[in-house]
Formats: C-alpha cells, sequence, structure tokens
C-alpha cells in the first residue's frame, strides 16, 4: 500500500489549510452551486476524473509540469508512489492497465488478453503481445522472458522492492526467492508466461499485475545494474511505454533525463507502435520541474500556459480555482484518493472493549474533522471502510453507510455514545477506569488539529489521555506502526489502495493475520477478530469482480459491526492545469495527471 | 603568523572530525526513524526489512559502520548515494553548489554595499529624519522572514504572477554559463530578498560602530590636521568601524550557503538548501548528512579565514 504522502504535502501548507475549512464547507452552497459524482459532491464547473472525454486530444506539443515534491524510486521494480506511478504509467507497459477513468475495470497493456486462471485459481497463463520494443539503447522487441526476468528482480533485495510478498507470497518460489528464476514463473513460449501458485490466490496476483513491477525489464541489458548493491537499472532504464526518460547513448538517465530534486524530462519513444496501445500519446515532450512554493507554483499554472501541478495545491489555491477558475480544477472524489480514520487499539486497553470503540466513533464530529482538513471540497465524510469506487462499496452501504445508530450523525451524538458508555459497564456514561489513554498524532498541522479535537472527544467521554505529537513518519515506525508499544488512539492514520480491489482496502490495515510483529506493523488498531480474519482468508479467493464485491462488503459489514476504527474521511485530491491544457486525470492514481493522455488544446 | 595560521587549521580539522562524528550518532545511533522500514513502505515484513537492510549496509555493527563512512570520505570522497534516487549525494551537492553560490555571493555583495552605505549615511547624520527613516525600514526588514518577503516579492514583480511584470520570477534561475544573461535577470529578486534583511543588520552595526569610533581622540586628531571629511570617515573611521562586519560577514556567508532553503524554495532554485528539505522530507539520510557536513565545513572554513583576516586588521589578535 502507498503511504499517505499527500499528507505530507497538505502538511506542507498546512499553515493555510485551515482558511479551506469556512471556504470548503460553505463552497457546496455559494452561487456557484454543487455537482454530484455518485454521492460526492463537488463545486460546479469542476472536472472529475470518471467523467473525462479520452479521445479527441490535439497532437504535439510540450507540456511543462511542476511538482513541489520529488519522486522517490522511478525503477518500475521499485516504484511505489503516486508520482512515481506517473511516470512509470507513461514509459512502462505492465501487464494490464486502468484507463484514466476507472479504478476497477483493468485493461490489457502489455498483455494480450486477459489472464486464462486454470487449476483451481493456481495457474494463470498470459500471452503478451507482439510488436512492443524496448526504447533505445536496447531497441529489441519485448518477449515474454522479459516479463519473467521482471518477475525474478522483484524478490532481488538490491531491487528492494517494498511490497512484493503482500501480493505474490502464493506464487511458487517467491517465498524464498533472491532475485535469481523463481520456480513457478516460466516463459512458456515467446510470448506466453504461465504462473504457478501454491495457493489458490489468481484473483489477488492479477489483481497486482497492473502495478509497475510487471513491466517487462531485459536481462540481457539489465542484470549488470541489478548486481549493484542498490541496483542501478533505474538510472538507465529503459522504456516499452509511449514515452521514455531522455537519456544518453548508454541509456543513463540520472543527470541528463532526471536530476533529482530538480527537474524530469520526458521524451518520445522512438520505437513505440502506437498500434499495440491504447494510450493516444498526443504530447511530444513533457517537462517536468521539481520544487518550489505550492502557492507560488499554483497561480503560475492557473494563470499560465501549456502548464499542470502534479501534486497538491496549496489550500488558497484550491480556493481561488474553485471561485474564479473552475474549468482548470480537477477533483478526484473516491478510488485512489484514500481514507483517514482514528485508529484504536481493538487488541489492548480499554478499547478492547467494543462498546467503548462504538461509543467514540458516536461521539466523534467527523464534519469536524473534514472542515480541519479543508471541508467537503476535499473531504467526504466516511461512513464504512469500503471506498466509492471499489466493488463492494454500494453492497456494504454507499456513502449513507450501515445504518447503525452509532453512524447515524456525522456531527456526533452524545446521546448514543452515552448509551455505549453504559453497555460497556459505566452507568455514569462516562469512562471510570483508571487506565490513561495513550494518543499519538501527527505534529503538523493540519492532523494535529485533528489529534486534539480526538483528544478532546476521548475527554468528554472521561478519559484521562494522553497525547504525544510527533514527526508524520515517526508516529508510524516508533509509536502507531510497532506492535510492543500498544498504542490506544492513532488519530492521523490513512490508507491508499494500490489497486482497485476491495481485498486492497482492507485486508492489510484490518487482518489480524497480516500484524507484524517485528516490523512496522499497518493494522494500527491491532485489529485482530478470529472472524472477520477466516472472511478475509476466504474472500481472497473468490474469484470475479461482482462476487469479491459482494463478500467484501459482509467483511466491511463486520468491520462497522465490530467498530473496528473510527472512519471519518474519504479524500479527494484536487488538481490544476492551465486554460489551454486539456489535462486527463488517472481515477485509479488519486487523480494525479496522465501524460500519456493529456493535450494541449 | 604561521603559527597561528597552523594552529587554527589543526583546530579546524578536529572541529569537522567532531562534528563527523555527531552526524553519524545522529542519523545512525539516535535516528527518529529506521530507514530499513521507511524504505519498506507499509506493506512490510521482517524478510523485506532485513533485506533492505543489508543491502544498505545497515545490517553492520555501528563501528564498522562509522568506519566504513569515514573510509569513503577520506579515501574516496565518498558521501554515498541517496536511498531514493541511488544518484552519489557528491554529484547532487556539486550539482547544486553553482546555484547557491550564485545566491549567497550575490546577495552577499548587495548586503555589504546595501547595510554599510545606509549604515555610513545613517551615522553621519544621526538623529536626523533620514537616519530615523533608515533605521525604521532597516527594523522592517530585520523582523520580515524571508519566506514572505519572496512571496511578496514575486506576487508584486515576477513577469509571470506579479501585479506589475518587472522581473523573471520563481523557477526561471539557469546556470551562469547556459545563459549569463537570464542568469543575472533571475536572480535579482532572489538576491534582494536573501539581502534585505542582513543588509539592515549591518547598516545597523555600522551604524553604531562608526558614531563610537567618530568619537575617538584619533578622528578628532585627523580632522585636526585638516584632512577632509569624507577621508576622515571613510580611511579612518570606516576602517575601524568595519572589523565587527568582518567578523559576522564570513559566517553569516557560510551560514547561508547550507541554510539558504526558503529563499530557494520561494523562487525555485536547485541548490544545497532546497536539496537538503527535499531529503528531509523523505528522511533520505545520506543526503541529509551531506549536505550537513557541507554546511558545517563551509562554517569551519569561513571561522578560519575570519581569524586569519582578523589577526591581519588587529594586530593583538596574532600574539594571543
Amino acid at each position: 500500500m502507498r503511504a499517505l504522502r499527500t499528507i505530507l504535502l497538505v502538511a506542507f501548507v498546512a499553515a493555510v489549510m485551515t482558511t479551506l475549512a469556512a471556504c470548503g464547507s460553505s463552497s457546496s452552497s455559494s452561487s456557484s452551486g454543487t455537482s454530484s459524482s455518485g454521492g460526492s459532491s463537488l463545486p460546479a464547473g469542476v472536472k472529475n476524473p470518471v467523467d473525462e472525454s479520452l479521445t479527441g486530444g490535439k497532437k504535439g506539443g510540450v507540456l511543462n509540469e511542476v511538482q513541489a515534491e520529488d519522486f522517490e524510486h522511478l525503477d518500475p521494480g521499485q516504484a511505489y508512489f503516486q508520482l512515481d506511478y506517473q511516470i512509470t504509467n507513461s514509459t512502462q507497459r505492465s501487464l494490464y492497465s486502468y484507463e484514466p477513468n476507472t479504478f476497477s475495470q483493468t485493461t490489457p497493456d502489455l498483455a494480450e488478453g486477459e489472464p486464462k486462471i486454470s487449476d483451481g485459481n493456481k495457474l494463470i497463463t498470459i500471452n503478451i503481445k507482439k510488436g512492443v520494443h524496448f526504447s533505445p539503447p536496447v531497441n529489441r522487441e519485448v518477449t515474454a522472458d522479459d516479463v519473467v526476468y521482471a518477475f525474478d528482480r522483484v524478490a532481488n533485495p538490491n531491487v528492494a522492492n517494498p511490497y512484493y510478498l503482500g501480493y505474490l507470497e502464493s506464487i511458487e518460489g517467491m517465498k524464498d526467492a533472491k532475485g535469481g528464476p523463481i520456480p513457478g514463473v516460466k516463459a512458456t513460449g515467446k510470448d506466453t508466461i504461465q504462473i504457478k501458485l501454491t495457493e489458490p490466490q489468481a484473483a489477488i496476483v492479477v489483481a497486482s499485475m497492473v502495478l509497475p513491477w510487471t513491466a517487462p525489464v531485459p536481462k540481457d541489458y539489465a542484470a549488470k545494474y541489478d548486481a549493484k548493491k542498490p541496483s542501478e537499472y533505474g538510472n538507465y532504464q529503459v522504456a516499452s511505454g509511449p514515452y521514455m526518460m531522455k537519456n544518453n547513448s548508454e541509456g543513463k538517465v540520472l543527470g541528463i533525463g532526471y536530476q533529482p530534486g530538480k527537474s524530469l524530462t520526458l521524451v518520445r519513444n522512438p520505437n513505440w507502435n502506437a498500434s499495440t496501445d491504447f494510450r493516444p500519446a498526443y504530447l511530444d515532450q513533457i517537462n517536468i520541474a521539481i520544487g518550489g512554493d505550492a502557492n507560488v507554483i499554483g497561480r503560475q499554472v492557473l494563470e499560465g500556459s501549456d502548464m499542470v501541478q502534479s501534486d497538491a495545491p496549496a489550500a488558497p489555491i484550491v480556493k481561488l480555482a474553485v471561485q474564479q477558475h473552475p474549468s482548470q480544477l480537477t477533483i478526484s472524489a473516491g478510488g485512489g484518493a484514500g481514507d483517514r480514520y482514528v485508529a484504536v487499539n481493538n487488541s489492548d486497553g480499554p478499547f478492547k472493549n467494543v462498546n467503548l470503540r462504538k461509543a467514540l466513533w458516536a461521539a466523534t464530529d467527523r464534519e469536524a474533522l473534514n472542515r480541519l482538513r479543508g471541508g467537503k471540497t476535499v473531504a467526504d465524510v466516511m461512513t464504512h471502510f469500503l471506498w466509492n469506487g471499489i466493488a463492494g462499496f454500494e453492497e456494504s452501504g454507499g456513502f449513507p453507510g450501515p445504518k447503525v445508530d452509532y453512524n447515524e450523525s456525522p456531527t456526533g451524538d452524545m446521546k448514543v455514545a452515552e448509551k455505549y458508555m453504559k453497555l460497556a459497564g459505566y452507568p455514569s456514561g462516562k469512562y471510570t477506569g483508571s487506565e490513561t489513554v495513550q494518543v499519538v498524532g501527527d505534529s503538523s498541522a493540519p492532523a494535529n488539529n485533528v489529534a486534539e479535537a480526538v483528544n478532546s472527544t476521548l475527554q468528554k467521554l472521561g478519559f484521562k489521555t494522553k497525547l504525544n505529537l510527533v514527526e508524520h513518519t515517526v508516529m508510524y515506525s516508533k509509536y502507531c506502526g510497532v506492535v510492543s508499544e500498544k498504542i490506544d488512539v492513532c488519530p492521523n492514520v490513512g490508507w491508499v489502495p494500490d489497486f482497485g480491489d476491495p481485498q486492497a482496502v482492507l485486508d492489510v490495515p484490518f487482518n489480524g493475520n497480516l500484524i507484524v510483529k517485528n516490523g512496522t506493523n499497518s493494522n494500527w488498531g491491532l485489529v485482530n477478530h478470529p472472524k472477520i480474519n477466516a472472511a478475509m482468508e476466504a474472500a481472497a479467493k473468490v474469484v470475479g469482480e461482482k462476487a469479491r464485491g459482494e463478500a467484501w462488503a459482509k467483511i466491511d459489514e463486520e468491520l462497522v459491526a465490530e467498530a473496528v476504527a473510527i472512519p471519518y474521511q474519504w479524500a479527494k485530491e484536487a488538481y490544476i492545469e492551465s486554460k489551454n491544457v486539456n489535462g486527463i486525470n488517472d481515477y485509479w492514481n488519486s487523480g494525479t495527471f496522465n501524460y500519456a493522455f493529456t493535450s494541449l488544446k | 603568523m604561521t603559527r597561528y595560521i597552523i594552529r587554527r587549521l589543526l583546530w579546524g580539522v578536529l572541529l569537522l572530525v567532531v562534528v563527523l562524528a555527531l552526524l553519524f550518532v545522529m542519523f545512525y545511533i539516535l535516528p527518529t526513524a529506521d530507514p530499513a522500514k521507511l524504505r519498506a513502505g507499509r506493506l512490510q515484513n521482517p524478510k523485506i526489512i532485513a533485506e533492505i537492510r543489508h543491502t544498505y549496509g545497515l545490517d553492520k555493527s555501528l563501528p564498522a559502520q562509522f568506519w566504513l563512512y569515514l573510509k569513503n570520505l577520506f579515501l574516496h570522497f565518498n558521501l554515498g548515494y541517496s536511498y531514493y534516487s541511488n544518484a552519489p549525494v557528491k554529484e547532487l551537492i556539486f550539482n547544486r553548489l553553482p546555484a547557491t553560490l550564485s545566491l549567497v555571493l550575490g546577495g552577499a555583495v548587495i548586503w555589504v554595499i546595501a547595510g554599510l552605505s545606509v549604515g555610513i549615511i545613517s551615522a553621519r547624520r544621526a538623529g536626523s529624519r533620514l537616519d530615523r527613516a533608515s533605521m525604521g525600514t532597516a527594523l522592517v526588514f530585520v523582523s520580515a522572514p524571508e519566506y514572505w518577503l519572496g512571496l511578496l516579492a514575486l506576487f508584486f514583480f515576477a513577469s509571470d504572477i506579479g501585479k506589475i511584470h518587472l522581473l523573471p520570477g520563481a523557477g526561471s534561475y539557469v546556470g551562469l554559463t547556459a545563459e549569463p544573461a537570464k542568469w543575472f535577470t533571475s536572480l535579482i529578486m532572489p538576491w534582494l530578498v536573501v539581502a534585505a534583511g542582513t543588509a539592515a543588520i549591518y547598516a545597523r552595526l555600522i551604524r553604531g560602530s562608526l558614531i563610537e569610533t567618530m568619537g575617538e581622540d584619533y578622528i578628532r586628531t585627523a580632522r585636526a590636521k585638516g584632512l577632509t571629511e569624507r577621508r576622515v570617515v571613510l580611511r579612518h573611521g570606516l576602517r575601524s568601524a568595519i572589523n565587527p562586519i568582518v567578523t559576522v560577514l564570513g559566517v553569516d556567508i557560510a551560514v547561508l550557503l547550507g541554510s539558504s532553503v526558503l529563499v530557494e524554495t520561494v523562487f525555485d532554485i536547485p541548490g544545497i538548501g532546497r536539496l537538503n528539505y527535499i531529503a528531509i522530507t523523505h528522511s533520505d539520510y545520506p543526503i541529509i548528512q551531506g549536505t550537513v557536513l557541507f554546511a558545517s565545513l563551509f562554517v569551519i572554513v569561513a571561522n578560519i579565514v575570519v581569524d586569519i583576516a582578523y589577526a591581519f586588521l588587529d594586530p593583538r589578535v596574532r600574539y594571543s
């Protein structure tokens, strides 16, 4: 799962974020009115990625993109961040991809068609397209061996892929793989790959094939770079997609097409064959400038030409765009935009008691928490754990969510909270136990304001609390993610799915079987309910979008019934473009721009 | 004098080693977060963390890591590699150095000239309206945060987003060798912003120092000899009054070379400060370590240069 890096971005503009709280909540009721997208309201005139027209763009031109933040890892085997995906999505062809306006329907990309799943969900066979070529200096045609090598290298410690075991552990030999051939992955012909699994988990393995690690990598060229510690392939990478990072004759990208923290240049891949691809690739070149102040670059984009901003604009810029340039603003709601919730410790301390968790849920003013983060413009009140755009969302309650009393009032209901406090064994309706609740939050605004609001709610319920605000990464790696710390409440956690599958949303944060005891754990509430764990293990094996949606919707209902956490925000992400840019945004990738579909007017 | 210089240089080397040890303690023994865990993201397990730790040499003993660090630094001048881009830190820093040097040295020229001029005029007309206006303005610039001044300058004068389209704005920086004219115009606003606060401090410093100096007996003697007032002020008064400025100038430049992050960010100048800021947001320790080391080196060298220069200016120092 990708970290909520947007939290850091928002933190960077934190000083001004609270100003949006008022405007965010008022924008929907302004004279400009709102439009609705599946229950999530957007200010009038603002674009929504799911409604974008993907055809008819003008060919040619140079797009200038600005972003305050740098990329993390551009090697397709390492990339794990929405800005990185923006590059790999234009330069690499993974086996499957999403078109920009969907987060549920995959499109065969390097693969020729849908995967053939057989042997009781334990054998996957995929044919790849003919006529796809690597960019210079490799130039040759892509074969199945190149995809097999991509599987091999994902387990290479030098590549240091951070997530492969989460999805690919069931591949035969993957658990012990070190970068060499994996027994379960073989090219059975020039264009055919077969993947053998030890468990019937084909669905999740196939779902993860939209990630860039499945992009072909030429072993004959890359092996020498992968032998380095760490691998240097990312700095010499070749492309299979419509664009490539500018490089020299040896294929070196670092210092030529990519200057860390400074710039990145994408040019056309001369070997790209349009007839094999669903991407139109209108633009001739994309110049990316990294750095700068979010307020300044936001204005440059809105008032300039040929520009887009790829990371989150500053709050005043979003406000300015809503009021004066709505057609230059895109807001991506649901899908890959992520969520935020208050993690409460289900395994230790007072919140082991389900009724105390329900009381906290009922007492929490979720609308107020969202206002602290920007209000309705950038957030919907979260009522359960699956998201809009993910299979199972409607089945588990849609936007209103499951009809349970502690979920009824988004502004909080102290009477309902009192009811559950009494059921928890506190007849006065207030906590009278001796335990002090340890709350650990993010010290940067606006997250710290959210933490303080949650802390205040806990105190209203009678809890004695100890609030500790620390730096964002420290919050995860030293407190909320460390099992032995036994933190009671973490008010600033969030989740972004890797792909549009309900398992990618619910499994890691709420499956007790996946609690990592000797690492940084991502099940921050130590949610470990045997019945839910078993249901998740069973649902992981279900095949077919509808059936998976139904199976995971039931799990979502169970999670709400157990009040495993206090959900408060389905995030929305805002993006801005110049007036003469027809920006196309990837709904699946938090709404970031897709260079292979974006064009100039 | 030679012994004095050698002594200062040896102290400088010792100080650098102490800084290195402190940096190592900060980033390897007391890190705020485990780099291997940070690198592993959220979908991690012990196997992945162990592999990452091994790949980056984080599983070696602390003395072994420190020894390796020193060996790489002193024998190969290798500052390590970015955890993210795998780019050599040395290359990244040298790539950014020209931009930071351009910003800081240009700014220093402006703040010295402006600070001295305003300070001298104020001192000569102490108590006048001009003096009060100058010192009042200086107080405003001292109090104004650079970041805010930068934003204000852009919103008023930038050619793209400004009210008056006067000067190139954020992101317009190019290297001196690439386009000298564009390099110059793109740095005018950043130079003024970076110089404003320091020029104001220097003006106040030189004013106070010069007023005091102009009351000395030797100044009266100079006047009695019939020298022009201009010569008395510039040749005799200023020469003595400038000592405190010489002391702080070197250190100010050195500190700014390592910490010009705010102005670099506002004006989107790809310098060392911004490199450091981005590395901090990513917990990219090798880069943070490299930039902090360079910043420390600047300060140490500047202190040595200032001490030596001071010894030349004040004969009492060389014998102490």
